[in-house]
């Protein structure tokens, strides 16, 4: 029982484990994404060490929707640096020739207009003007503190307001979910429907 | 003290996320999950926004959604009358079709690899009210574009700027949305706003008159007898007026089709409040008569644009008459239309389309003034006329004052209030019997729906001929004071006509509705003389005809009962 809570609150078996992936030489986990030194020196980016995306999206939008949905930015941008099927999944460390990219319902590609919507200001205002949306500054988020505090990121949504990288212990299927999503209790937090 | 603070707290704690979900798609049918609230949902699947949304890779892109395109043909809904061009289901709509057409699995959605398996074997969606089928031409209209020019054309929607939220328009359509919220089941049916007294419907129809109607104001409550008048409306609508709309119509699995009326048989939509149990008279009744405008007998062919006069496809339904958007509880006198009738079309006196009618006989002449197939005159007589609206011309030389006032000004068998300046109704002659009836030819147990009795069989000699009594002719002497007729106040021979031997009825020698002036002049046919065919023959001289010489002064030339008048003059 100890050893299953340990290991459902670490990276280690989790999908974000690579440490037995053919194109990862190193046979590392960490070393994917993050570096001690000489990281890549990015706003949001926690000692980054793997190849940025360049690419330009297309994001999300709907006639009801009242965010305002930029590209990709802080740490989303991350994420994509894989998810989005430009960059090999072995350009890290300075790689930048690797032939492995994601496939299956991982890969988003640059399209990210059938995702939900990232990158956006959510605040009191936005929840006032869409109606349906619970207010991020005092609703709690079930984690601790309030949405605001545990799920935003310099008051935006980003991937990492849902997914937790590093955590498998939310979620079935496993989705590397921040907080579980039985009775659709992640997307509720924030939806007022 | 302190432990009585914790427990309101943990009261609180636990109180408030109920109150949070009570208006939120938790508790609702929509709620399709393992612990929906409803009979159709998942087995085991506790996620909600999962069977219908999904946060990436969704199709189509907005909202997120989770559910494939059902990609069938389905049936619209047409009607002669709508001006809107619904498409096929877009937008939202095939959102909430890919569950409410039945035929996609409730428990397929995009995101998972296997279909949901949902409690009690159930797939697709139930057979019953939830399930529109891909028939939707018993459903509201959808997808369709609601334009200025929409409202200009329909003539009975508010322009798009008025419609009264929050019923709204989705990029321009009016679609599922417009009325339903799937998220919220605040009334009930997910409708975003309440149908009492109309309310929802009136968003956007903005029908003529229907402020004022009856059907919009009545506070008229049902007596409890089956059958239910509202069985498809919210239990606590108890009156007319809260009904509103739903008093005739269904916005889905309406029983015609066309007009999304309750029903399909035209008159039921009508008869279940007109039967007594809501309504104060039993027009019901009046159709189970022997002599009616037999609505019963027809089904879908009136049509609501059919031409004023209707010259095709002879029918009567209620609303040929009657006009439920606008019919109302106001009287009138002659000859002008009652409330009843209110905002009906007709054919004036000069044979014009009218709309809506001013008089009541404007309505009448519809089918009886020339129509094919309308009854042709009841009497068979010397001049033949079947077409009512030369008959009651008032440039005749007689006839029943129901569209001028009359030209004989020496009638002094006229019952109080009746003077020779009257003017009169054909539901005046024309409605149902008996003091249950309403003073309409709804049915009647009398011939040619008359009010009264009005025999016509010829009496003379023949033992089942009528003899005159006040019963026999009650039609007339109702108006026409038998003691004045019998008294030859005005035509010296009446009593001898119509007693002793010859037993001749009234409609022997008059024509009730008029002669028209294209048959007959002010010499040859006034005092509505127009002998019976038949019974009335040509004279030894070989003539028949009547010569008014005024005063109540004139000539018959004819052979009656075996007597010859060449002429008889008085």
């Amino acid at each position: 029982m100890f050893a299953q809570v340990i290991n459902a609150q670490t990276i280690v078996g989790s999908k974000h484990d690579f440490s037995a992936q053919t194109w990862n030489t190193t046979g590392e986990i960490c070393k994917v994404c993050h570096t001690p030194h000489n990281a890549i020196t990015l706003p949001d980016a926690p000692l980054w060490n793997h190849q940025l995306t360049t690419a330009t999206f297309t994001t999300y939008s709907s006639a009801t929707m009242n965010a305002t949905v930029g590209q990709p930015d802080a740490s989303s941008k991350l994420c994509l640096s894989c998810h989005d099927g430009t960059v090999a999944l072995e350009n890290f460390g300075g790689n930048t020739g690797g032939t492995h990219f994601l496939t299956g319902t991982t890969l988003l590609s640059s399209d990210l207009s059938n995702d939900h919507p990232i990158s956006f200001t959510y605040d009191a205002a936005l929840a006032s003007t869409d109606g349906g949306l619970f207010n991020p500054i005092t609703t709690p988020s079930g984690l601790g503190g309030t949405i605001n505090a545990n799920m935003l990121f310099s008051g935006k949504m980003q991937c990492a307001s849902c997914h937790d990288v590093h955590n498998n212990a939310a979620g079935t299927p496993p989705s590397l979910l921040l907080k579980s999503n039985a009775a659709s209790a992640l997307c509720l937090t924030c939806h007022n429907k | 003290m302190i432990k009585k603070i914790m427990q309101g707290i943990l009261l609180m704690i636990l109180w408030f996320p109920a109150m949070v979900y009570a208006q939120s798609i938790v508790t609702t049918k929509h709620n399709l999950s393992a612990t929906g609230a409803g009979d159709v949902k998942a087995s085991s699947e506790t996620e909600i926004c999962l069977f219908c949304h999904t946060p990436h890779s969704s199709r189509p892109m907005a909202p997120l959604w989770n559910r494939r395109d059902p990609g069938v043909i389905y049936t619209l809904y047409t009607s002669a009358t709508l001006q809107a061009l619904p498409g096929q289901p877009d937008g939202t709509s095939i959102l909430c079709l890919s569950c409410h057409d039945g035929t996609i699995a409730l428990g397929s959605v995009i995101s998972r690899a296997m279909i949901q398996n949902f409690k009690g074997g159930v797939t697709t969606m139930p057979s019953g009210l939830s399930n529109l089928s891909t028939n939707l031409r018993n459903d509201h209209p959808i997808s369709f574009l609601y334009n200025a020019s929409l409202a200009i054309a329909d003539g009975q929607l508010r322009t798009p700027e008025n419609i009264i939220p929050p019923v709204s328009l989705k990029n321009g359509k009016v679609q599922c949305t417009s009325c339903h919220d799937p998220h919220k089941n605040l009334i009930s049916d997910f409708l975003i706003t309440s149908t009492q007294n109309s309310n929802l419907c009136n968003s956007c129809h903005q029908r003529t008159s229907w402020e004022m109607s009856s059907h919009n104001t009545s506070a008229k409550t049902w007596n409890g007898s089956p059958p239910d008048p509202w069985p498809f409306s919210p239990p606590d609508f108890s009156t007319v007026s809260q009904n509103g709309c739903e008093n005739c119509h269904r916005p889905h699995n309406s029983g015609s089709d066309v007009m999304l009326l309750k029903y399909q048989q035209e008159e039921n939509n009508c008869l279940d409040c007109h039967n007594g149990n809501v309504a104060s008279k039993n027009i019901a009744a009046e159709f189970n008569k022997s002599y009616k405008h037999n609505v019963g007998n027809y089904m879908n062919i009136h049509l609501p644009n059919e031409p004023n006069q209707v010259f095709t496809n002879m029918h009567v339904e209620c609303v040929d008459c009657h006009n439920p958007h606008a019919a109302k509880n106001l009287p009138a006198l002659p000859p002008d239309v009652s409330g009843a009738l209110s905002g009906v079309r007709g054919i004036n006196q000069a044979g014009t389309a009218i709309d809506p009618a001013n008089f009541e006989y404007e309505i009448c002449y519809r089918c009886h003034a020339g129509s094919p197939g309308s009854p042709p005159a009841a009497t068979s007589r010397i001049i033949v006329q079947n077409n009512v609206l030369f008959e009651f011309a008032p440039t005749n030389p007689s006839y029943h004052p129901v569209t001028a006032i009359g030209k004989n000004s020496n009638v002094p068998s006229l019952i109080s209030p009746w003077t020779t300046s009257s003017i009169m109704y054909c539901t005046s002659c024309h409605a149902g019997d008996g003091s249950s009836s309403t003073a309409a030819p709804h049915g009647s147990i009398y011939p040619h729906i008359l009010k009264l009795q009005n025999l016509t069989a010829d009496g003379g000699t023949n033992a089942t001929g009528t003899t005159e009594s006040p019963s026999a002719y009650a039609l007339c002497y109702s108006c026409h004071s038998r003691a004045s007729i019998l008294s030859d106040a005005s035509f010296k021979e009446h009593r001898k006509h119509l007693q002793q031997n010859v037993r001749a009825p009234c409609n022997t020698c008059h024509d009730p509705h008029g002669i028209s002036i294209m048959q007959g002049n002010n010499s040859s046919a006034t005092n509505l003389i127009n002998f019976k065919a038949g019974i009335v023959t040509t004279s030894s001289s070989g003539q028949l005809k009547f010569v008014d010489l005024s005063g109540n002064h004139g000539q018959c030339y004819l052979t009656c009962h075996g007597v010859n008048h060449n002429p008889h003059s008085y």
